[in-house]
């Protein structure tokens, strides 16, 4: 249930004599404000300021509370969020308090020209005289208020349910609040704030904790989750487990009982429009197109190339025609011929021919005839060795005659060589397979049960052997879908090529770190780009011999075993990359609540969860009661007793039932331990200030604006009420 | 100012008639906004503890201890009992299925899980 604000303007104001106390409750989540001897505040809101701008007239306008979202749309709250008087639970900015205590005395229905009534406020437990000492200032300068009282609000609540009959005159008060947790000792009905301790964790860090955690789980709906919602989300679904651990492995097994605890919050979500599969003639009409398209630039194409051939065959008839008219022209006229024409000699209109010929070949698409390279295509390497012998012998002097027959006998006993080497080897390689044929068909024909099982284990072996060498070669780009970006995900390994070029760097980088950079002066400074730029090239032949014995393999095994299917023709080992983008579904914009129900109010308890490192609760009540200076078993057993809990986060389902198994766990075996809940653990701070100023006994407890002058700093730190009057 | 917004008297006026000293007269605009107030640690400092006696209760120490109770660590991600340790990203994880979560996970979601538990990486 969602604590609502309660701000109509009150319009009584004037019916109260000026005796009658102002009551607020100044807490760090709200600020209650109404009449001494009443049972409920009459005005609450939330202890936060805005100052946003107007949007349209562009004035910085002061907004105290929360207000309906609807109507701060005419406002810009871009650049100030909205801001709380309190650093933990201390006030310290008291401009922000002003302002929220100005909403407070005018919503109340202040209407004089000064508010000419005793105040009571609450503060935090031991505030520091600074601040306390600034609140008083406040009030006595600003309102005009005749006389001050503080008081601690865990205490008012305490002694307000005494009255009711809750707990007992002596007790322990455990208040989770907004910012801290205070844990407070009564004896004899009044605080010992010698024994009292504090755990700077509340409310707030439960919410900041939930709220961080489900947007961490579901960064895409993050902007939906403001603070209101995720505090209304902690209000309805958080509860404290009676055993966390019991409760965490619950859920991990996927109990049933799991199941029925696990909260879902469906987001809106509407499903985007199906689309519908084109139509028959939708189809057609685009294949048309497409045709139509096609067959155009064919035709374009066809143009370009007959114009093309008819260019080049105007281009043959003029050379013919000026080859035959030179041989018409006397020799002494073929240079003043030639220079008419630009050409130079009767070569170059001969070569000029000759390449007109040949691209109007090409273009006409006839067949190149590639003569001419064959020619040239003799064997370079016998070349180089026996330069002599292609030389025809009326060419070269005797000694070269003699070294020429040298050589020819050389190359052809070499040539020999080699010829009976690669019979014999291919002979050999032959028998070998043969052997291995023979073998195996043996070992088939013996137990082929085994030797079919046998070969699947070396083919799975070869398989991954291979391809974690593929993978090696080539990795960063698609082998693993958590590195998209070709970057080097968590918990990889750099591949050849890139471990290669990381050595190179590296090696560079010290080379030439020491003395000036002389990087690029020497020509082979830039080799080292080229090696670098060498990616996945095979330089050694490993894996094709095992490719090799891989495809042997998965061929004998497709020949023999009917249910065999080759790796490759499944897809890779690797599993299948999920798609990156799917289209969204109702389930992506549910909220699945589990663990975090229990998990986030599990922080009262355990503070270091979040980085806090101060004792839990129920540790708290066992460090109060070894604060209070000894008085003996009594004292100690009356305490337990009455174990009473009050503010906001105390209104978890189960707090109770853990704090009493976890004090037990710190007292005696046998001690009594009674753990009560506030009548009502937000409003009672307020009410039982409310009866406490309404006392007659109530004005001796106040202090004046002269007494706060006149008795000094050291006075006003001392200054504390009594609260049983 | 829109109707509705008058209406609902959601902004604070600037003259309230029970004010002796009025919000524009104690913060005139033409001042410089420097900052007026303490942190407080600031506020702490000041309030000189140490010439107190040792058993008054103060704002310091009436803090609690440290916790005595042996730590209880959670996966950082799921909340289960964790038994692991990443030494690579610092989280606490709860299985393998946990795990490989976590390698895969960015470096910034690794460093808001740690910041959960005030376990991050900060650079000053």
């Amino acid at each position: 249930m969602p604590f609502i604000s309660r701000i109509q303007r009150q319009s009584d104001y004037n019916l109260f004599p000026s005796t009658v106390p102002i009551v607020i409750d100044n807490g760090a989540s709200y600020f209650r404000i109404g009449w001494a001897g009443e049972t409920n505040p009459r005005v609450i809101f939330r202890n936060i300021v805005q100052r946003p701008r107007h949007k349209t007239t562009g004035e910085t306008v002061t907004i105290v509370g929360d207000h309906d979202p609807a109507l701060l749309k005419y406002f810009d709250c871009t650049r100030s969020g909205p801001r709380s008087a309190f650093d933990s639970n201390v006030v310290y900015q008291f401009e922000i308090m002003e302002y929220i205590l100005d909403f407070g005395f005018d919503r109340l229905g202040a209407n004089g020209s000064e508010i000419d009534h005793p105040v009571l406020i609450t503060e935090c437990v031991c505030n520091p005289v600074q601040s306390r000492s600034k609140m008083a200032e406040l009030l006595f300068e600003t309102y005009g208020v005749p006389s001050v009282a503080f008081g601690v609000d865990a205490a008012f609540s305490y002694k307000y349910n005494q009255h009711l009959g809750v707990c007992d005159k002596e007790g322990l008060a455990i208040c989770p609040g907004f910012t801290t947790t205070h844990v407070i000792p009564f004896i004899e009905g009044e605080p010992v704030y010698g024994g009292s301790c504090r755990t700077n964790i509340g409310g707030y860090h439960i919410t900041d904790y939930l709220k961080q955690l489900i947007s961490l789980k579901y960064p895409h709906h993050m902007a939906r989750f403001t603070w209101e919602k995720v505090e209304d989300l902690k209000m309805e679904h958080c509860y404290i487990a009676p055993d966390y651990a019991l409760e965490a492995r619950l859920f991990q097994k996927g109990a049933k009982e799991a199941e029925d605890k696990t909260r879902c919050w469906q987001l809106p979500w509407i499903p985007p429009p199906v689309e519908e599969p084109p139509s028959e003639e939708e189809i057609a009409r685009k294949a048309a197109i497409k045709e139509k398209q096609g067959q155009r630039l064919r035709e374009m194409a066809e143009a370009k190339r007959s114009s093309r051939i008819n260019e080049l065959e105007n281009e043959l008839h003029g050379l013919e025609f000026l080859l035959e008219q030179l041989e018409q022209v006397e020799e002494d006229d073929i240079p003043s011929f030639l220079s008419a024409t630009g050409y130079l000699s009767k070569q170059e209109i001969e070569s000029a021919l000759l390449k007109v010929t040949q691209s109007l070949r090409k273009a006409k698409g006839e067949p190149k005839d590639d003569q001419a390279e064959s020619e040239e295509k003799t064997d370079p390497s016998t070349n180089e060795k026996f330069p002599l012998v292609n030389i025809p012998d009326n060419m070269l002097t005797p000694e070269q005659l003699k070294e020429k027959r040298r050589q020819l006998f050389l190359k052809t006993t070499s040539e020999g060589r080699q010829r009976a080497k690669q019979k014999r080897s291919e002979s050999e390689l032959e028998r070998e397979r043969k052997n291995q044929q023979d073998e195996e068909n043996r070992l088939y024909g013996e137990n082929p049960e085994l030797y079919l099982e046998q070969l699947r284990v070396k083919y799975k072996e070869i398989s991954e052997k291979v391809e974690q060498r593929k993978r090696l070669k080539t990795n960063g780009n698609h082998t693993n879908g958590n590195n998209m970006s070709g970057s080097v995900g968590r918990g990889e390994r750099l591949s050849a090529a890139q471990r290669e070029r990381m050595r190179l760097l590296t090696t560079a980088a010290f080379d030439r770190g020491k003395g000036e950079d002389t990087f690029g002066a020497r020509d082979e400074d830039w080799q080292l780009y080229k090696l670098m730029s060498k990616d996945n090239d095979d330089d050694d032949d490993g894996p094709d011999q095992d490719e090799a014995e891989l495809t042997r393999i998965s061929s004998r095994l497709q020949e023999i075993d009917p249910t065999f299917v080759p790796s490759s023709e499944l897809g890779t080992s690797q599993p299948v990359e999920v798609p990156r983008i799917r289209p969204l579904t109702k389930e992506d914009f549910k909220i699945v609540l589990g663990v975090e129900r229990f998990r986030c109010p599990e922080i009262l308890f355990h503070p270091n969860w979040i980085g806090v490192d101060q004792a839990g609760l129920d540790e708290m009540a066992g460090v109060s009661i070894r604060r209070l200076p000894s008085m003996g078993e009594g004292v100690e057993e009356r305490l337990t007793s009455s174990i009473f809990m009050t503010g906001g986060s105390c209104l978890f389902p189960g707090i109770a039932e853990r704090l009493e198994a976890g004090i037990r766990m710190i007292r005696p075996s046998g001690s009594l331990i009674k753990v009560v809940r506030a009548f009502d653990p937000v409003l009672d701070a307020w009410r039982g200030a409310a009866a406490y100023a309404i006392d007659p006994q109530f004005l001796t407890q106040t202090f004046s604006k002269t007494d706060y002058y006149e008795k000094g700093e050291d006075w006003l730190r001392r200054y504390q009420v009594k609260y049983s009057l | 100012m829109e109707q509705e917004v008058v209406e609902a008297e959601i902004v604070l006026p600037t003259h309230l008639s029970f004010k002796r000293i009025q919000m524009y007269e104690k913060y005139p605009k033409s001042q410089s906004r420097s900052r007026h107030w303490k942190h407080l640690k600031q506020i702490l400092q000041a309030e000189n503890y140490q010439n107190y006696p040792p058993d008054e209760p103060t704002y310091v120490n009436i803090e609690s201890p440290p916790s005595m109770h042996p730590c209880k660590r959670i996966c950082d991600v799921t909340g289960y009992e964790a038994p692991y340790y990443d030494p690579r990203t610092n989280l606490r994880y709860a299985n393998a299925e946990v795990f490989k979560l976590i390698r895969s996970l960015p470096n910034d979601y690794v460093q808001r899980y740690l910041a959960l538990r005030n376990a991050a990486v900060v650079l000053k």
